[in-house]
């Protein structure tokens, strides 16, 4: 009975058996070529790019398909390293990191452990405020904030970089859901042990947390490394570029310290610096895949 | 009555609030933060929008001036038309073909899905700005990637960023490698809380894979489509990234989206005007999503 309930099912699902050898078959086939051709789709940019970043300008734009691997040379890295200060754009994003996302691994769990398990008067209201923040569009803020950035002197410091968003809504309402998970008997039992509310949030809630507090570390760190908006508008110098400005920047400055390098002569360069500012995010990917999924679903809820 | 200590009244206070101050400590930070990088430079620029000013000097109020002007504006209109082409490009294509790959990607007994998953999602993690630069070069008129293979096939070559007819699939297409993965990865999560038992059951009604498809998978996964929709449609209008690095706004401004319009005004300092533009913008931002909330809203019901 059972056996014959479970054939029926199968035969609904995935047609006869007799239809399984003929139209099946070709079914798959189809399949699987259109989801590896989406595959190449996706993945053939990011393997040509780095390809060719092994291959010299004038090369790329004669012959963009082929590849010898003897002719294989650092030639464009060389010259990139030469005429772009990357070095620069590495340790500023590296700052800009660094104290961007410990504010933001700080305050926003706090501010997160405070609505969830809190009572405190006005905090509906308040919570629908923060989450009412998230509607203004990024775009939107750009000429205030730089208006703002202008009075304050800030234009190309750290602080212009660091601050704004820096505590940011998003962050805020992921957190108070994630610990609006952890079970109130944990807290309870803390609080006989006369924690303070620090205490508890320090010795009960972030611990608990910590798959939760690991995608949110992923998360603001792709937000922090790939951001390009905000920078390119707050910094007008070569010294307080972040890496993603200096690359979008990459022809200038090739141009400036070589000269007559635009266009082809500069392209193993160009590609050079892409392949380098894309390797961190891939590597990190591969290694920790897992949380970046988490973490970017998570992100999901943005907006 | 009014004898109590400086101490009682704080006890008394602190109880009336909910027994403790340490939860306002804890939100502080965020209002500080917002008042500071939020709400003042936003009444400030609401302000400087009503005056004429260039960066330097005292603002001269002009009253609505800047916002009569934009709204009759020939390039304020050509940005927002522009932005509505992309999105025409960019949204329903990409969304149908997330939903697409991820019903084919949920399906049992296949094979290789963590690879096929993994190597479709990569591109959404890629700096944006790194795979403009490698568009720029592959899609280059005279020694690009794309067109050499064009010509090898006997084809034309095409001005993919030179002409104002393709500058705007081009970028398109850049928008769509960069952001589909991130589209199916939604997708493929609304599909895995769909119950199983549905399509048990569904299959013991005799339903076959098409039919489970359009009579659980799809009206199952309307609040994802919708949920997409809105913050597709939400990123395509502020769109600026892009058509900075790929294009600046060209050929012929045929890629100045209403977010790269901005920056144009703050490049020439205009920045009364551009204060103006982004408040513009903002409204048509909300009224988007009011609209596309709307629509959801309609369609859950039906």
């Amino acid at each position: 009975m059972a056996v014959a309930q479970e054939k029926r099912l199968i035969n609904a699902r995935w047609g006869r058996p007799e239809c399984l050898v003929r139209g099946l078959r070709l079914g798959h086939v189809a399949l699987y070529t259109f989801l590896v051709v989406l595959a190449f789709f996706y993945l053939y940019p990011l393997l040509w790019m780095a390809v060719s970043s092994f291959k010299t300008g004038p090369d790329i734009a004669s012959r963009p398909l082929s590849f010898n691997v003897s002719d294989a040379t650092l030639d464009s890295y060389r010259r990139l390293l030469q005429n772009v200060p990357l070095h620069i754009g590495f340790k500023n994003t590296f700052v800009v990191l660094i104290f961007k996302g410990a504010l933001t691994m700080f305050f926003c769990p706090l501010a997160g452990f405070a609505f969830a398990k809190f009572r405190f008067r006005g905090r509906d209201a308040l919570f629908v405020f923060v989450l009412a923040t998230m509607m203004l569009p990024p775009v939107v803020m750009l000429i205030p904030l730089l208006l703002l950035m202008g009075r304050l002197g800030w234009v190309n410091t750290y602080q212009a970089l660091i601050l704004p968003g820096a505590v940011n809504a998003f962050s805020i309402f992921w957190m108070r859901q994630q610990i609006a998970e952890v079970p109130d008997e944990l807290l309870d039992a803390g609080r006989v042990d006369g924690c303070s509310a620090w205490g508890l949030h320090w010795r009960i809630v972030l611990p608990v947390i910590r798959p939760a507090l690991a995608a949110l570390a992923i998360l603001t760190f792709l937000d922090i490394y790939n951001d390009f908006v905000w920078p390119v508008v707050a910094v007008n110098t070569i010294r307080m570029q972040t890496l993603q400005v200096m690359l979008s920047d990459l022809y200038n400055q090739i141009n400036n310290m070589q000269v007559g390098a635009i266009g082809t002569n500069a392209w193993g360069q160009v590609l050079a610096a892409s392949t380098i500012a894309t390797f961190p995010v891939l590597i990190l990917f591969l290694i920790l895949q897992r949380h970046f999924i988490y973490g970017i679903l998570a992100g999901s809820l943005k907006g | 009555m009014s004898s109590y200590s400086p101490r009682q009244r704080v006890f008394a206070l602190r109880h009336w609030v909910g027994g403790s101050f340490a939860p306002y400590v804890f939100i502080a930070p965020f209002f500080v933060f917002f008042l500071a990088f939020g709400l003042f430079p936003l009444l400030y620029a609401l302000r400087l929008s009503f005056t004429d000013w260039r960066g330097v000097g005292v603002p001269r109020f002009v009253g609505f001036a800047n916002y009569t002007f934009l709204l009759t504006d020939r390039l304020f209109w050509e940005s927002v038309q522009n932005s509505l082409y992309l999105w025409f490009f960019i949204v329903p294509v990409q969304t149908l073909f997330a939903v697409l790959v991820a019903s084919l990607l949920s399906r049992p007994l296949l094979r290789f899905r963590w690879f096929f998953r993994t190597s479709y999602l990569v591109s959404y993690l890629v700096p944006l700005v790194a795979i403009a630069q490698v568009w720029k070069v592959l899609f280059d008129q005279d020694f690009g990637a794309v067109n050499y293979v064009l010509q090898t096939l006997g084809l034309p070559a095409v001005g993919w960023l030179t002409t104002s007819t393709w500058a705007k699939p081009t970028l398109a297409l850049l928008v769509f490698w960069k952001s589909s993965g991130f589209a199916i990865l939604i997708m493929l999560a609304a599909i895995q809380g769909i119950p199983r038992e549905l399509y048990e059951a569904a299959a013991l009604d005799g339903a076959n894979e098409r039919k489970q498809f359009f009579l659980i998978t799809l009206p199952l996964m309307r609040r994802a489509i919708a949920f997409y929709v809105v913050i597709a449609t939400l990123a395509v209008v502020q769109m600026f990234a892009e058509p900075y690095v790929l294009t600046q706004g060209g050929p012929y401004r045929s890629t100045t989206t209403a977010g790269y319009a901005l920056f144009r005004y703050m490049k020439h300092l205009e920045l009364g005007l551009g204060a103006a533009n982004s408040f513009l913008l903002t409204i048509l931002v909300v009224a988007l999503s009011l609209l596309m909330l709307r629509l959801l809203r309609v369609r859950e019901e039906a």
